[in-house]
């Protein structure tokens, strides 16, 4: 029978993560899920030299290559999209403490998928004629480069083809909407990668904004994309991916999203950011009040909130978790 | 603009024109910001039955509520028929060859219609490759769509540091060297059929494919748009008055645009 796997954030980072792992997360979109408490809590720890696997930029991936955390990383999109650049990763790179390989998005998924399969490339066309491919900022003397992305002929056509190499990252904290104790996931939104990331990662931290019982999973088991089998452990953190959004839970922080990346601009202000929004709380609760009650009713007031619907009647209380995670800590 | 009856900005002329070029019924996927405005206008439009998708794999919706801050905003999510992920959009849809066409945005574009959102070098980047000056925000999905999508709308702002004859750095391919050298690598989509700018619209010489002057706006001329364009920009023969803004288009589009970020600039 599957045992509750229910843990601490900060036993979750302690156990799973060390200096210079290779580390992803999911959904890693730089406005929308991602387990971006999980890099707080690598911070608070003194968690450096990491190598950061993400599908795209996000908030915690600025936050981390702001701080000087990360040696490198492995991106389809570096920005924030509508809110712009990023400005913690963007200096780190631009200062040569980062070192970004870049790829594409459908690129990074599918080398997730490899990872998944176990495979050791997958063939496509894309990012293929492009300095993509031509450029490695792992290997910056090879130009052209015929590592990063090399040719392959197609055994059956002749036809030329990219291979791109798969990954398996060492951990994985992914951001999902519920899980049950025992690690089953419903993710509401674009999955992005995470279906693919599940299975690619060794070791799988699901990071869940609410805690449902299993009824709730046995009830809609077609959207379970992330099973029990997978997954090593789960954290419970209301408001996980803050200041990015939850679909169905809360909306993107817009002040917390502009000043967050204004104080990522440079390392003396990003001091002070990490001072106030990283190394500032002691609980979830401490978490919650740094937030703000006023932000907190204001961003859950989300169009999207009737996608919870289905899944209230199961979600569990606050206390009922927190005796699984006394057992879980043990 | 004073002189012209209608007020619009622009950015949405530039909107407008790139929402005309979408057909209905195609099978579109659009990016961030201006990208998706200009699509989801025309879905508002033109093009009701335009089958949209954004690269996360976000179906049968439309923005509320306003510019949506990102492909997978909550804007966007609020009324979608199908959430999936982005092997499913970028690769089972755009890099298999189904997707008709896809709108891109673009820091600095070339004469033949290569893109660059990586990063502005002082010079060129050299034999070692060396961070940007200015880092960038990298390739995204747009790479994927300019590899696979049938047809690619290029959208930018039009300035000469973003016009340049070669860019430092390709992101996203466009023809790469001209002529039939993007047959080289097998790409299933037909590369760029516009760049549409805040001046007027460039397309593709159909042999060279140099993208050249095919039309300019009411407000703008043909030598703004030239001394704007850091290569020397050809003129289409064909070189014709982009028609305004319609009153139905502009109210179209600006019920997308709700909290009007296309009015602002």
């Amino acid at each position: 029978m599957p045992q509750p796997k229910l843990i601490s954030l900060a036993t979750a980072v302690d156990r799973f993560t060390q200096n210079g792992v290779q580390y992803a997360s999911g959904a890693a979109l730089p406005i929308g899920s991602d387990a971006i408490v999980f890099g707080r809590e690598l911070l608070r720890q003194g968690r450096n030299q990491l190598h950061a696997i993400f599908h795209c930029n996000s908030q915690q991936l600025n936050l981390l290559a702001g701080a000087g955390a990360v040696d490198k990383a492995e991106c389809g999109f570096s920005g924030l999209e509508v809110f712009g650049f990023a400005n913690g990763l963007r200096r780190s790179i631009e200062t040569g403490v980062t070192q970004l390989e870049d790829y594409s998005n459908l690129a990074m998924a599918i080398r997730l998928l490899g990872g998944a399969m176990n495979w050791p490339f997958v063939p496509a066309t894309v990012n293929i004629g492009s300095d993509i491919q031509y450029r490695s900022a792992f290997s910056p003397e090879e130009y052209p480069s015929t590592s990063k992305i090399p040719m392959i002929t197609d055994p059956f056509s002749g036809r030329q083809l990219g291979a791109f190499q798969s990954l398996q990252p060492e951990v994985a904290a992914i951001h999902v909407s519920m899980a049950d104790p025992l690690g089953n996931a419903i993710m509401l939104g674009t999955e992005w990668s995470r279906f693919e990331l599940s299975r690619a990662a060794k070791k799988v931290i699901l990071v869940a904004d609410e805690i449902v019982h299993t009824d709730c999973m046995r009830q809609f088991p077609n959207l379970v994309r992330i099973p029990d089998i997978v997954v090593d452990a789960i954290v419970y953190w209301p408001f996980a991916a803050w200041p990015q959004s939850s679909p169905g839970l809360y909306d993107v922080d817009e002040d917390h999203m502009r000043s967050m990346n204004k104080a990522l601009a440079t390392e003396e202000t990003t001091q002070q950011y990490l001072k106030d929004y990283v190394f500032s709380y002691q609980s979830h609760r401490d978490y919650l009040d740094m937030i703000g009650n006023e932000k907190r009713e204001k961003i859950t007031q989300t169009e999207t909130s009737f996608l919870m619907d289905p899944y209230r009647k199961w979600i569990l209380s606050a206390d009922e978790i927190a005796k699984l995670v006394l057992e879980g800590d043990r | 603009m004073n002189s012209h009856k209608l007020e619009y900005t622009r950015q949405e002329m530039m909107a407008i024109a790139t929402g005309r070029e979408l057909r209905d019924g195609e099978l579109a996927i659009f990016g961030v910001g201006l990208s998706m405005l200009a699509g989801y206008f025309a879905q508002a439009h033109h093009a009701p039955n335009i089958r949209a998708m954004t690269e996360g794999g976000v179906y049968g919706a439309s923005p509320v509520g306003g510019l949506p801050w990102g492909i997978e905003c909550n804007r966007i999510s609020a009324n979608a028929t199908s959430f999936t992920n982005g092997v499913d959009a970028l690769g089972f849809l755009v890099a298999s060859g189904r997707c008709d066409v896809g709108i891109i945005g673009a820091a600095q574009v070339d004469k033949f219609g290569n893109v660059n959102t990586t990063g502005i070098w002082d010079g060129e980047i050299g034999d070692h490759y060396r961070a940007p000056k200015t880092r960038l925000t990298g390739a995204g999905g747009a790479n994927d769509i300019a590899c696979g999508a049938g047809r690619v709308l290029i959208m930018v702002a039009h300035e000469p540091k973003r016009f340049a004859e070669k860019v430092t750095y390709i992101s996203s391919p466009g023809y790469l060297d001209g002529g039939n050298t993007r047959e080289r690598y097998g790409f299933i989509g037909g590369g760029p059929s516009a760049i549409i700018t805040t001046l007027g619209i460039l397309r593709p010489d159909p042999n060279t494919k140099e993208f050249q002057l095919d039309a300019y706006y009411p407000f703008s001329n043909i030598e703004e748009i030239k001394s704007n364009t850091n290569w020397a920009l050809k003129v289409s023969p064909r070189v014709h008055v982009v028609p305004e803004p319609t009153v139905d288009e502009l109210k179209a589009l600006r019920k997308v645009d709700e909290t009007g970020a296309l009015r602002k600039q």
